[in-house]
Order: structure tokens, then sequence, then C-alpha cells
């Protein structure tokens, strides 16, 4: 008798859903998702949406950093591109956003694969210094040019798909999930066949990985395009989503907000970046909700919520590199371990 | 042509402090091999520390200086024993990302201290000027860059003449092998985060002469970036001249392009950014800076 889930085939190694279990389980959860909206009343729905956007973010990005190990720190750049450029065509141009919301992703993935071009000469710490250069850049450009109207702000007109005007944040959310949904199956399927693996060899030697006959300057600069193209549309969907925006939506902290996000997740692992996103944006939410049950004793405590909130992010990123480098995700397998093989030890 | 001589003289001054804060991160970055970006945050925290010994606890300018310098040095040790004592032979990233994460405790703490207002540092300098042949020279402009000059020289002596700095540069080439040969490489550690968090100390309150203590006062971190991957990240010459070189390179760009307009752009204050400008353009040309050594990869 076998016990435990033994694979026999590569197929089924390499298989989406490995076990009976897993599709039951994602089964209750799309099913879940889809009737959390008659429950819940605007708020949460608004925070579902803003876990969701950024979900969407973190994803790209960990496809980026996790999984091919080139630090990069000019997400929100992109994402602002991705923003500015759905804005500009839906509100300037008049372009369906069905067809804004991928041009806005191929925009930034242009941009992303250009930035990426350096990155076969510099590594490390000379890259992500590079992509932040690049990212003070964007900002100053999207400041200063008539067309995205600067610090004023610019306007976004709501979502029209076909005719229909979103206007409910419950119809929001269906449309952000459905995205979500969209990129974690495409993120999933692109790390389980060849270029998943072959942007994870660059990840853990790149020299060798070409060495290997892997062709390091197109897949490298794939990883900037893909992970750019996430940016833009999450980019995009927050622009549409918050009808307004300027360029301190996506300054510096968004950056760090987004790398948090992963460090916290787990490098390198698909749900850990949809963990790691749900809580990065829960947490705000959470720090003020108890900032409102104490403002009658503390209503100093309101005042420096900002300066909390960006001390908690870097508490988290520390504390996670510290004592929990595979991030939530570790635990979570640790966790899974455990009860498989309960009682036992193994 | 005193215009330009002026306009040099502010962009050297300024310059030297972008030189300090480089040689900061050539310091730490030499013997730990990470990459510090929280050392702007560590600038700022250093003006802070300064503006509230002489001015909340009204401490005479000079004693607070030095007081500042000392408590610099404590907090570079502490962030060692915290922070990066147990990321020992952790990957690049992390070390990086650890970086940043320290940069936003950082700016927290200070946030949730000193506040978002910003404060003036009455100094012994303050509107204080010299004239030399027709040419307006401030007098906190000179003490910055003699201060930046004798950092220089004496960084250069500590690290070719010292035991403490050789051991540091050994540390740097290979941790491992500076173990075996008898270095205590936690104490090279601490000792490089200590004396880099002193030079940031030295720069923040150099910073604040020049214009305020304020929070924003890290983003000046990211610009000596620029200045210390322009001159080469293990070369402290390389810092104090990249350092210069942005510095100067900011004064002309916003003399001569600021509120000039292409089209509907408008160029603004272009000298935020003429920096990272400078910093891309290097990166793709000589990645490894104008003195920087190419560090050769073997498999």
């Amino acid at each position: 008798m076998t016990s435990g889930h033994f694979k026999v085939t590569y197929q089924k190694d390499l298989a989406l859903f490995q076990t009976l279990w897993i599709k039951i389980w994602l089964g209750i959860l799309i099913f879940l998702l889809l009737i959390v909206p008659l429950f819940l009343s605007r708020y949460p729905l608004s925070i579902l949406n803003e876990m969701g956007i950024a979900a969407i973010g973190a994803i790209g990005l960990n496809l980026l950093i996790g999984y091919t190990g080139q630090i990069s720190l000019g997400h929100a750049a992109f994402m602002a591109i991705g923003a500015y450029t759905s804005g500009l065509l839906t509100g300037k141009a008049g372009f369906p956003f069905l067809l804004s919301l991928p041009l806005s992703g191929l925009m930034a993935a242009a941009l992303g694969m250009i930035v990426g071009i350096p990155s076969l000469r510099l590594k490390g710490l000379y890259l992500a210094l590079g992509t932040l250069a690049f990212g003070f850049i964007v900002e100053y450009v999207i400041f200063h040019w008539d067309l995205t109207q600067g610090n004023k702000g610019m306007a976004v007109p709501r979502v029209n798909l076909a005719g229909w005007v979103i206007k409910t944040e419950a119809h929001y959310y269906y449309l952000i999930m459905a995205c979500v949904a969209l990129s974690t199956i495409v993120s999933k399927n692109l790390v389980r066949t060849k270029i998943g693996r072959n942007l994870i060899a660059i990840r853990d030697r790149d020299m060798a990985a070409e060495a290997m006959g892997i062709h390091l300057t197109a897949y490298k600069i794939m990883a900037f395009g893909v992970s750019s193209f996430y940016a833009g549309v999450a980019g995009c969907l927050m622009a549409h989503y918050q009808r307004w925006i300027v360029p301190e939506n996506f300054d510096l902290s968004l950056t760090i907000a987004y790398v948090a996000m992963i460090i916290l997740g787990g490098l390198g692992t698909i749900v850990g970046s949809i963990f790691g996103a749900i809580l990065i944006t829960g947490i705000p939410h959470a720090i003020t909700f108890v900032t409102d049950l104490l403002k009658e004793n503390l209503p100093t405590l309101s005042k420096v919520i900002v300066d909390l909130k960006l001390g908690i992010f870097g508490l988290i990123i520390v504390l996670t590199l510290l004592f929990e480098p595979e991030g939530l995700f570790g635990i979570y397998r640790r966790a899974k371990a455990y009860f498989k093989t309960w009682p036992f030890k193994y | 042509m005193e215009k330009i001589i002026e306009i040099l003289f502010n962009g050297v001054s300024i310059g030297a402090i972008y030189s300090l804060i480089a040689l900061g991160f050539v310091l730490i970055f030499k013997s730990t091999g990470i990459l510090n970006f929280a050392q702007g945050e560590l600038v700022m925290f250093g003006a802070f520390i300064c503006y509230g010994l002489t001015v909340l606890l009204k401490i005479p300018y000079l004693l607070s200086f030095f007081v500042t310098l000392a408590l610099g040095a404590l907090l570079g040790i502490l962030i060692d024993i915290l922070f990066f004592r147990r990321m020992v032979g952790e990957p690049i990233f992390s070390n990086i990302m650890m970086t940043i994460g320290l940069a936003s405790i950082l700016t927290s703490v200070a946030g949730l201290i000193w506040g978002h207002d910003v404060y003036a540092l009455p100094s012994l300098f303050t509107n204080k000027t010299e004239t030399i042949g027709g040419v307006i020279l401030s007098l906190g402009y000179i003490y910055t860059i003699v201060v930046s000059v004798l950092f220089l020289i004496l960084f250069i002596l500590f690290f070719n003449r010292s035991l403490l700095g050789i051991a540091m540069r050994g540390t740097a080439e290979d941790q491992n092998t500076a173990g075996l040969m008898g270095i205590n490489v936690k104490k090279v550690y601490m000792m490089s985060w200590a004396i880099g968090t002193l030079v940031a100390s030295v720069a923040g309150i150099f910073l604040a002469e020049q214009s305020f203590v304020r929070l924003a006062m890290s983003h000046t971190g990211i610009k000596a970036m620029a200045a210390a991957i322009l001159g080469g990240m293990n070369s402290i010459g390389g810092a104090i001249i990249g350092g210069i070189l942005v510095g100067v390179v900011e004064n002309l760009s916003a003399t001569y392009l600021s509120g000039k307009e292409i089209g509907n752009f408008h160029f603004g204050d272009i000298k935020d950014v003429a920096a990272f400008a400078v910093m891309i353009i290097v990166l793709m040309i000589r990645p490894h800076g104008i003195f920087g050594k190419e560090k050769i990869e073997r498999l």
C-alpha cells in the first residue's frame, strides 16, 4: 500500500492541479469568491478590490524578483505607466476599456523591456539602482508633462464594457477578480513550463544557465516584459478603480509595499504573492480600524498613522527576512506537511 | 565669469556633502558587501539628533556636533547587532531588502519623534559669507568642503596604513578567508557600520547647514548613491569625485535648464533628476564606475 501522494509520470508532476483535493478546495474558493459580494457592504468590498489589484502587481514582481532573480525597484513606475496610458487612451482618445487594458499592459511591457536591457550587464545591486533611477525619472516626467497634468491629477473615466458602465463596488469586484484569476492562471502556467524553468535556472546561476544553452538575453528581457505587463495591468485597474490619479500614487513607497508583499508572501511562489498582497493591503486597514477604536482614549494616534504604516512595512520586511526567509508560503508548506502526517513526525 | 565660478563653487560644496554620504556607502560596501539603501535615512537621523541636542536641549553647537558623531556611531553599532549580524552569508537580495526595511523603520521613527515639520539648525556659520575676488562664498560651504577633504585624507590613510583598515579591506575581499587569517569579521562589520553611520551624521549636519532639517533630507541619500556609482562603489577617491561631479551637474542643469520648455514638457526642477540621469548613463556605459574595479566572475 502506498502512503502519501506519488507521481509516476512527468505529466502528473507538471499538472496544474495536482490532486483531486486541490480541485475541490479550488472549487469551494471560487464559489465563495463569487457569492461574497452578496453579503458584504461597500467598505469590505473595496478592501477586497484593493487586494485583488495588489495581487496582480505582486505576482508580476514575484515573476521578476522571485523567479528570475532580477532585483527591480521600479515596479511603481511601471504601474504608473499602465495607469496613465489607460487614463489617456480612454479619457482623451476614447478607446474602449477592453482595448486599453491590454494596451496599457503592453506599453508598460515595452518600457520594461527597454529597462531590462541593462540587466544583461548589471547584476544585483547595480540593477536595483538602475531601476530605482528609472522610477524617479518616470515620476518626474509624469509630474512635468502637460499631457499627464502633473500634480493636478488626471481624471479617469468609468469602466465601459461594451456599453455596460461599471458603477458599483460589486461590479468592480467581479471585474478585478476575473483579472486576478486570469493572471494567476497565466503565471502558474508560465512557471510550470519551459519558460519558468529557464527563469529559475537564470536566478540560481545565470552563467551556468547560459552554459546550458539558455538564451540569457531573451529570457531576462522577457522576464522584465512580463513583469511590467502585470504591473501595467494592475496600474490600469487601479486608475479606473480610483478614477483619479496623481504622481504621488506611484512613488517609492508603493514599490516598497510591493517588495514587502513578495518577501512576506514568499519569493518564488505565486500563491505567496497573493498571500502577501492580501496581508500588506489589509494591514493599513487594520491599523485604521484599531485607531478608530482607540480614538477616544488616544486622539493623537490618527495623526501618526502614516508613520506607523511605513514603520510596520519596514518591520515586516526586516522580521520576515530575519526569522522566516521563506515567507508565509514557507509557514503554509510546513503546516501542510505537519497535518498530512499527523500524528507521526514523518 | 563670476557667475560661473559661483555656480561651480556651489556645485562643489553641495557635491562635497554628496561625497560624504557616498563615502558612507563605500565604507559599508567595501567591508560588508552591503549596499546600504538606508544611508540617506541615517543622514536625516544625524541631522535630527544634532537639531535635538542644539535646539531642544540647548547644548552648544560644537559640543553637540561631537555628541552627534558619538551617537551616530552607536546607532551604527546597534543597527549591525540588531539587523545585519544574523544576515552574514545570506544572499545579496536579502541584504539589500533588509536595508530598505531599515530605511522605512528609520523614517517612521524620525516621523514619530520629530514630526513632519521643517526645522532650521542654527550653527556657527549660518548666514556668514566671505568675499574672495568679487565672488561671494558662504562660510558654511567652505567648511563643508574642508571637512570633506579632511575625511578623504583620513580614510585613505585609515585604509592603507591602519591594521583595522587593512582588515576591513581583507574582509571585503573574502569573508571566509579573512576569518581564517585571524581577522575578527564580526568586529570589522560592527566598525564599518559605526564609521559609515558616523560619516552619515557629519553629512547630515552639513546638509542641515545648507538647507533645513526635515524628513525629506533622506532623498539626498539616493542622489549620493548616484555619486557612489559614478565614482565606483569600491573606491574612496571615486566617491569623492563622483559626489562633486553630481553636485556640479546638478547646479549647472538647475541654472541652464530649469524653467525651459520643449513642446508641452516643462523641465521644472530638473535638478532633482539630473543625478539619476547621470547614474543611468554611467550604468549603461561603465557599470563599475569611473574608478571601480570590475569583479571577475568565476563558475
